[in-house]
């Protein structure tokens, strides 16, 4: 009972966390708004009884990725960013759509909860089991993420980089 | 727990490399063409990256032949190779290449840097060919990934140009909201069958009653995967990011990554029978068609006009998704090799024509093109024709067997849809004919020789589209075999 | 001849050899005359070739001859079928036989982006043989849509002033109403399993065809729509004028001259092969609107200030007669209604020539502009007199054996029919020789046409084919009767027993 307790709050906490991150002008406000959610999200894990995860996320998202976010804001230097007036196609489809949507998931969800409950410990928590399903089973899948790493890291060069690199060069040679 | 079965095999075995060979050879080639970008002499030698992005699909196209003689799964059921997946492999590898030979010009005209452009190239298709062969729904979803960032990438490439880059960002933030819609419904999927492996989720669904949760599932896919075909309602980006991304690359990602997702949708739709599937496809392929078409009749940008004919294009595939399994699958195939076809020759023209910083895009721009350059003019009418559909053209049997199709599952109200709007397609395609042919040239300028390259490119393409009206039962006869495989 | 073997080949031959010719010229250096005699051979060519197809067809041997049935794709069932009886090979020589002419015709007024419009004209050869030696379905509806395009494009390419428009008209209109023949065809191949012909339409009679009885009303009018755009019937005649006025002279003589003719040759093939019950449920309006057409063609004609237009307008007229022709269901009309469109392509086929030589010279249509054009061009007047009375239908004239076995077919259909249809003989010769009379009699009103040069080499080489099939063809005419006759009874031969009653309105 504790436990559906406390995951229910965390969860709202995520949830809040997220719009706040959507709301909030300033980026460094946005990047402090993420490292609540990253945080609950552990927590979540935690009490789903995937202990490994949870410490995963928290080092990992919470703790190395958030620090480079807020190191990259800090160095650009950016600043608050203008007020738009939003898209009235937003307002006045797109929030009641996703409204709906939701309200739809959550209600197939309560009503008819598919066919297994997830209980704590019903889904790999250890270590060892992860590290089996990781480089064993979805071993393709893993390895397969390297690529999608490097083409991101191709691509933050490639449109970061000065367009005129090639006239440069030119000019150079 | 598993230790037994993991003394029996505890490593990937040769057969599993196998299996992936083709994506092995495109990311090896990815990887030394990334390696060697710095080290050659861009100014000198723009083609020498080009030619080994070449040499490493046509690499990839070989190992694909070898492959398909060994069929089987790899990687502890995670990749299946078949002939539905040897199909899509062969195509999606055939389409890189082609799309690498008309670059080269393209490239040296715009001044761009090639080196990344022609590793994202390939690594693109990595995705690709993945998204074809794999039946696990974590790898789908990973290699779907792959695919939609390096296009993202790629459509930013004329990065002189504003629009370009908003191309990019904007199918990046569509494309990435898409992409969590598909992964909540793979975890929903998951919630309601406790699997994402496509072959245990189908005994699952097949087994017992459906649960509800799985018609969810199925429909937050559908939205992420037919945002990514350009299906309607989830069109909206289509046209600008089509207009802002360079001319090749808008060839390459209205028919690669598409063929992968049109195979993805064709198992998850036929080979798990998606419930709900009927009613899905019924609306998007409607709207698809009906809202890319009227797009188009006003569109002034050819590449805008392009844009909303593929948008179309997607709807009429979509009508054989709703067909029954084993007339709809051989005829969505067909549908893709022949429009790969087709869109990527019409792009080589525009992509030639369009000049230095793709200046000449509007139809009026096009005005004369048959005085100007009769070969590009021919080609182009030859793609238009194919997009319209007109005899001993791909596209006359693309849409025949797809509508035949949809006539045999008794959809006879999609069909009547299918067929006005075809009609209605005519106009626009014919309105560029007519530009090209009968309105006399604004600019007299003699424009550059076709190389030798996109001269190729518009001849395999020509012939292609050609060779599939004339002679088009080699291939379906395959893609039904294939429908065969996929349905066991 | 050669046996058996060249039996089997030659449609295909004569088929593609003119698309063929076209192909190696698109890669022809951009040299105008060798292009210009490259095209004249390989028109020369393919009408040597279809000589053949009259010569040894067996007359007495009804159905299809020098058939070729070749499985072409399995999925659908596709072959490539093609044969011909008495109507269709002469329409393919009547195609041969203008194609060349065209050539001739155009050898000076197209004086720009020559490789194409010769490309083109060698493309629709083509197409249009392809239309009359089908028998496939899929094979006649792909060769139907072929001929819209290259059509198009030459009216478009190398017409006159709103060339735009006619050309997007001339597509739409055609195109538009094919898609409903389209429709009945992919019907009959879903309920016959076939696309071939003579499958269909053996299944149709041994009632083997499933929901036939209900949907025949509906195909019927299907295929009817298009080809009663192309012929064209009254009321969907308008997109002749224009595409003739704008388009250029060869593509005039070529619309007029055989395009047309896919309309009627359909409609007897198609509408009475396949739905001879809904062809006699329909005929009375479908006289009656080719009446209508007559009648109406006629005066319009009349009031045309333009002289290729009046000729468009004589056309809607004249092939009103084939249409009455064809739905009187009598020997005599259908056999006069084949003749007639062999005798239309030639004479206003020639008509089209000659006002496209006089527009080479003065670049006007329009006929105030000329008068007393017999004193500077005395042969080029003659020339014209000749295929204006071979056109009003002039015995011992190849315009006159057509309608008077049309109108003796219609009285025997119903006497009504046959006066009305009389009267559009009369109106013929009325809007036709005060024409003839307004440009060649009287003085000389404008300077300018005083100096006019009369009929060179080029152009008698031309006109001379033209007038002595014109005359042939009026003095003998059972050397085509004789062949067409036996197709034309076929034609009708499911009708049978309805053939020589009266049909009632």
């Amino acid at each position: 009972m504790l436990h559906l307790v406390l995951f229910l709050i965390f969860g709202a906490i995520c949830v809040a966390g997220a719009v706040n991150l959507l709301v909030q002008r300033h980026p460094i406000n946005s990047a402090l708004s993420l490292v609540a959610v990253m945080a609950s999200l552990a927590v979540e894990y935690l009490l789903l009884g995937a202990e490994f995860v949870a410490a995963v996320q928290v080092i990992v998202y919470a703790g190395a990725i958030m620090v480079l976010f807020v190191f990259v804001i800090m160095l650009l230097n950016a600043g608050e960013e203008a007020r738009t007036g939003g898209s009235r196609v937003a307002i006045l489809f797109g929030i009641p759509g996703m409204l709906a949507g939701s309200l739809l998931v959550a209600w197939v969800l309560i009503t008819h909860s598919g066919t297994q409950e997830v209980s704590a410990g019903a889904l790999p928590g250890p270590p060892r089991e992860i590290a089996n399903l990781l480089f064993h089973d979805f071993l393709l899948p893993f390895e397969v993420t390297s690529v999608l790493v490097l083409i991101a890291i191709m691509g933050a060069v490639v449109l970061a980089a000065r367009p005129e690199s090639i006239e440069q060069q030119k000019r150079e040679g | 727990m598993s230790l037994a079965f993991q003394a029996s095999q505890a490593l990937p075995r040769g057969t599993d490399y196998l299996r992936i060979l083709p994506e092995l050879v495109l990311s090896i080639f990815g990887m030394i063409i990334m390696v060697l970008d710095p080290v050659v002499d861009q100014r000198r030698n723009q083609k020498a990256l080009g030619t080994l992005a070449l040499i490493g699909s046509l690499a990839a196209i070989a190992s694909t032949l070898w492959q398909a003689r060994a069929p089987g799964l790899a990687f502890w059921n995670m990749v299946q190779v078949d002939t539905f997946s040897v199909f899509f492999h062969f195509l999606i590898t055939t389409i890189t290449a082609v799309v690498i030979l008309t670059s080269y010009e393209y490239m040296e005209v715009q001044q761009i840097r090639v080196g990344e452009y022609y590793a994202l190239i390939l690594f693109g298709a990595v995705g690709m060919c993945l998204m074809s062969s794999a039946v696990e729904l974590v790898l789908i979803f990973i290699a779907l990934e792959i695919s939609s960032i390096s296009t993202y990438i790629l459509a930013g490439f004329r990065r002189r140009a504003a629009i370009s880059s908003e191309a990019s960002i904007k199918y990046f933030l569509l494309g990435s909201f898409a992409t969590a819609f598909f992964l909540y419904g793979v975890a929903l999927m998951f919630g309601a069958t406790g699997s994402t492996s496509i072959p245990t989720i189908e005994q699952h669904l097949r087994s017992g009653s459906i649960p509800v949760l799985a018609y969810v599932a199925i429909a937050l896919m559908f939205v992420g995967l037919g945002f990514k075909v350009a299906a309607a309602p989830f069109h909206v980006w289509t046209p600008d990011v089509y207009e802002g991304a360079p001319a090749p690359i808008v060839g390459f990602m209205s028919t690669a990554p598409k063929a992968a997702v049109f195979a993805v949708l064709l198992r998850i739709m036929f080979q798990i029978h998606a419930p709900g599937r009927l009613g899905l496809i019924w609306v998007a392929a409607a709207l698809s068609m009906t809202l890319g078409n009227i797009g188009a009749l006003v569109q002034q940008n050819v590449k805008r006009l392009l844009a909303y004919s593929s948008i179309a294009h997607a709807g009429y595939l979509l009508v054989a998704f709703a067909a029954l399994p084993q007339n709809g699958i051989p005829s969505a195939m067909f549908y893709t090799a022949s429009y790969a076809a087709m869109n990527i020759g019409a792009f080589a023209v525009v992509s030639h024509f369009g000049g230095a910083g793709e200046r000449y895009v509007t139809l009026e721009d096009y005005s004369g093109l048959g005085r100007r350059s009769p070969v590009l003019a021919a080609a182009l009418t030859l793609f238009l024709l194919s997009l319209i559909g007109i005899p001993i053209t791909a596209g006359f049997f693309a849409k025949f067997y797809v509508f035949s199709a949809a006539l045999q599952a008794n959809l006879v109200g999609l069909v009547i849809i299918g067929v006005i709007n075809s009609a209605v397609a005519a106009y626009y395609y014919l309105r560029v004919i007519v530009v090209v042919y009968m309105h006399d040239p604004r600019d007299e300028s003699v424009l550059p020789a076709v190389p030798l390259e996109l001269g190729a490119a518009l001849a395999i393409t020509a012939l292609t589209t050609i060779y599939l009206g004339l002679l088009p039962g080699r291939v379906l006869d395959y893609a039904s075999r294939s429908a065969g495989d996929l349905l066991h | 001849m050669n046996g058996p073997s060249l039996d089997t080949i030659i449609l295909s031959l004569v088929t593609f050899i003119p698309a063929f010719g076209g192909l190696l010229l698109f890669f022809f250096p951009r040299r105008d005359r060798d292009i210009r005699v490259f095209a004249l051979v390989v028109a020369l060519l393919a009408f040597a070739l279809s000589l053949h197809l009259p010569r040894y067809l067996h007359r007495a041997q009804a159905g299809f001859q020098y058939e070729i049935d070749k499985p072409w794709i399995p999925t659908p069932n596709i072959h490539y079928h093609m044969g011909v009886d008495g109507v269709s090979s002469w329409l393919v020589v009547l195609t041969t036989f203008l194609t060349p002419l065209c050539v001739l015709i155009s050898w000076r007024s197209i004086h720009e982006r020559v490789k194409e419009f010769f490309v083109l004209l060698l493309i629709l050869e083509s197409a249009l043989i392809g239309v009359f030696v089908s028998l496939d379905l899929f094979l006649f509806y792909f060769f139907w849509e072929a001929t819209l395009i290259p059509m198009a494009l030459l009216i478009g390419m190398f017409g006159h002033g709103r060339r735009v428009y006619a050309a997007v008209k001339f597509f739409l209109y055609t195109m538009i109403a094919s898609v409903f023949m389209l429709a009945g065809i992919l019907w009959l191949y879903a309920k016959a399993g076939s696309f071939d012909f003579i499958t269909i339409q053996n299944a149709i009679r041994n009632g083997k065809v499933e929901g036939f009885a209900a949907a025949a009303p509906w195909l019927f009018l299907g295929f009817f729509v298009a080809f009663a755009v192309k012929v064209p019937l009254f009321p969907f005649h308008t997109w002749l004028p224009d595409a003739h006025v704008e388009a250029p002279t060869a593509g005039s003589v070529l619309l007029a001259g055989v395009l047309l003719k896919m309309g009627t040759y359909g409609m007897l093939r198609f509408n009475l092969g396949f739905f001879p019950e809904q062809s006699r449920a329909n005929a009375w309006w479908i006289a009656i609107l080719a009446l209508i057409g007559i009648i109406y063609g006629a005066l319009v004609a009349m009031v045309q200030p333009n002289m290729k237009k009046l000729i468009a307008y004589s056309s809607i007229s004249h092939l009103g007669f084939v249409v009455l022709g064809i739905f009187s269901f009598t020997p005599a009309g259908v056999a006069g209604a084949v003749f007639i469109m062999l005798a239309h392509g030639i004479s206003t086929g020639a008509l089209f020539m000659l006002a496209g030589i006089l527009y080479e010279r003065r670049h006007t249509y329009e006929i105030s502009e000329f008068g007393g054009l017999a004193t500077p061009m005395p042969r080029y007047a003659a020339f014209f007199l000749f295929i204006v009375l071979s056109s009003v239908g002039l015995p011992l004239l190849n315009g006159f054996v057509g309608e008077f076995l049309v109108l003796s077919g219609a009285f025997q259909a119903h006497a009504v029919y046959g006066v009305l249809g009389a009267t559009g003989v009369i109106w013929s010769a009325c809007y036709l020789l005060w024409m003839y009379q307004r440009v060649f009699f009287g003085k000389v009103r404008q300077p300018v046409n005083e100096s006019l040069p009369d009929l060179d080499t080029r152009e008698h080489l031309a006109l001379w084919p033209a007038a002595a099939a014109a005359l042939v063809m009026g003095v003998a005419p059972l050397l085509w009767l004789n062949t067409i006759q036996p197709a034309a009874q076929s034609a009708i031969s499911p009708l049978g027993q309805i053939a020589s009653k009266v049909i009632t309105p």
